[in-house]
């Protein structure tokens, strides 16, 4: 039984979930999610990051009812409806290394999940015409999916996940598979579907692609949460306190790197040997150097 | 919930009937068909008597197995094949209860084979009646019990895969239809009219596995004894119990699985 939150600006909320798969009855169990808690804010855009067999898709799979969890509840907000029913038809998920039917056509695939979501044939032509063209799959939609190539399978997955305008949209590893110009094209669709006021979360292995796009971030490892928070804040509280100088010497472009404490003297010296400042510069981090840290 | 439940197992119905012919399998059974005819046309040039008799005989043996065997071919892949492709994904993420999601696929696939058994009949039956053969109504029933006998093997063959490999519950399916096909004879030998504890056992077959005997009418046809009408209306009905039966296991099965 699905359990519903009573929070208004919480549309999904994982409470102390683990998930052991037992293959071997002489094996110990194996522990793939570990206590994970997080909400899940209405409006918001969050990235969901973690290295390989971090337990990204298992967590995926459990808030879309595809497998339970061993403890712990998952709770739907009230913004999704009182029914698993109800949620399901606000709720927009597209699955990892995605996989259709492969002798329907695109278009037809589109109307088939449209009519799952109980909208109508008038209704999801509406919403073909809308994002077809941002998906630059438009002019593929009359063929059958087994010719399409894997970007375009992750695309007319994509618009077949907001073809019933849902209001929490998950995706499993989105930008997999895609290239240098798709992936920014499928960036500027999410950053677009914030606009639109809706609630997105999506996993990545890519940092810079988190950092580009999100709000907020949770990163697991092992099954474990480390950090939950926003963006902007993990950078900020991992900025160094080193200070990155840029000058010009007898024609020559030099930089050095100093401390907070010791760098207004360094720059007076630089000065009085004849330096020509250009820029001083606060060293920042990278989401990436920092998980790449975070033990 | 019931009635929209229903309402999605059509949508689902529809769609995997327009997958499966995308697929052209139809043509393959155009094929097997041509073959068929092909058979039955030799096997009654080199008999003597009455070719019409042998034609019939041939004829609707030659379509009662191609029927199971393609019920069996597009049924072990009907759950099976979803899960493992994760196309059921698609589907159950969406507000449709997993009931409704077997529902269709039975649905869908049941079009299908009913569709293909009535292409391979019409061939034989052409035949049939191009060669001097003359309509019985038992013809008629004798097709209505292949199109059971399949259905029962669809539902059959794909409950199983829910639960083991695609190998292991095509092998589980032959044994049962051999097994379904041979436990009559096994009632009128002497050895088991003998011990009432062996006959009891096998009368509580019935009960739990396919009796897909009682769906073989062939020799009624071929020597033209009159059926009752009850005993038609009562395999009819087991045979629809029996496939409401399957259906309800699987419902049973998929709504405890774990889709990973
Ligand atoms: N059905 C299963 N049985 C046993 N182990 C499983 C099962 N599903 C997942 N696992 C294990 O759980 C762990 C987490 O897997 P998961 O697919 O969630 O990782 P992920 O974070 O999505 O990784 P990736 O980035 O590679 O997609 C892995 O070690 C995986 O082997
Ligand atoms: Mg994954």
């Amino acid at each position: 039984m699905l359990s519903f939150s009573t929070h208004n600006i919480i549309m999904l909320e994982f409470v102390n979930i683990t998930k052991t798969f037992s293959s071997d009855i002489l094996k110990k169990p194996f522990t793939a999610v570990d206590g994970l808690s997080f909400t899940i804010d209405a409006g918001k855009t969050i990235g969901f990051l973690g290295a390989n067999g971090a337990g990204k898709t298992t967590s995926i799979k459990m808030a879309m009812d595809f497998i339970r969890p061993t403890s712990g509840e998952i709770l739907y907000g009230k913004e999704l409806g009182n029914k698993k029913i109800e949620a399901f038809s606000k709720m927009g998920y597209l699955p990892e290394r995605p996989f259709f039917y492969p002798h329907l056509t695109g278009f037809e695939f589109c109307q088939y999940m449209g009519a799952l979501s109980d909208i109508s044939a008038k209704e999801v032509k509406k919403q073909i015409k809308k994002w077809a063209p941002e998906f630059k799959i438009d002019f593929a939609l009359d063929r059958q999916i087994k010719t399409y190539s894997k970007g375009m399978l992750q695309r007319v997955g994509f618009l077949a996940t907001l073809i019933h305008d849902p209001k929490l949209i998950i995706l499993d590893e989105p930008l997999a598979g895609v290239d240098p110009v798709g992936r920014k094209e499928l960036k500027d669709i999410i950053e677009e579907l914030k606009l639109l006021g809706k609630t997105v979360f999506f996993s990545s292995h890519i940092v810079s692609d988190v950092e580009e796009i999100c709000d907020n971030v949770l990163f697991i490892k092992n099954g474990k949460l480390l950090f939950d928070g926003s963006v902007d804040k993990i950078i900020n509280e991992n900025i160094k306190s080193e200070y990155r100088v840029r000058y010009y010497k007898d024609n020559e472009l030099c930089k050095i790197l100093v401390e907070d404490k010791e760098k207004n003297k360094s720059i007076e010296s630089l000065i009085k040997d004849g330096a020509d400042i250009i820029s001083v510069e606060q060293e920042r981090m990278s989401l990436e150097q920092i998980f790449y840290n975070v033990k | 919930m019931l009635n929209s439940g229903l309402k999605k197992s059509l949508v689902i119905g529809k769609y995997t009937f327009k997958e499966i012919i995308g697929s052209k399998i139809l043509y393959n059974t155009l094929f097997l068909g041509m073959a068929l005819l092909l058979v039955t046309y030799v096997a009654f040039s080199f008999t003597y008597g009455e070719p019409s008799r042998v034609a019939l005989d041939f004829g609707m043996g030659c379509l009662a197995l191609s029927s199971v065997g393609i019920a069996i071919f597009i049924g072990v892949g009907i759950l099976s094949k979803e899960i493992d492709n994760r196309t059921v994904y698609m589907i159950v993420s969406r507000p449709v209860p997993r009931f409704s999601f077997i529902l269709g696929k039975f649905l869908g696939l049941s079009l299908v084979l009913i569709l293909n058994i009535i292409i391979l009949s019409l061939i034989t039956l052409s035949l049939f009646f191009l060669i001097g053969g003359t309509f019985s109504p038992l013809i008629f029933w004798t097709i209505v019990f292949i199109i059971i006998e399949s259905l029962v093997v669809l539902c059959l063959v794909g409950t199983l895969s829910i639960v083991t490999t695609q190998t292991m519950s095509v092998l589980y399916t032959i044994m049962l239809y051999i097994l379904g096909h041979s436990i009559d004879t096994a009632m009128t030998t002497n050895f088991v009219k003998n011990r009432p504890e062996i006959q009891a056992l096998l009368d509580g077959y019935h009960f739990v596995l396919p009796a897909f005997y009682k769906f073989n009418i062939k020799s009624f046809l071929l020597y033209e004894n009159n059926l009752s009408l009850a005993y038609l209306g009562s395999t009819f009905s087991y045979g629809l119990f029996y496939i409401i039966f399957l259906i309800l296991v699987s419902i049973y099965i998929f709504e405890k699985k774990n889709l990973d």
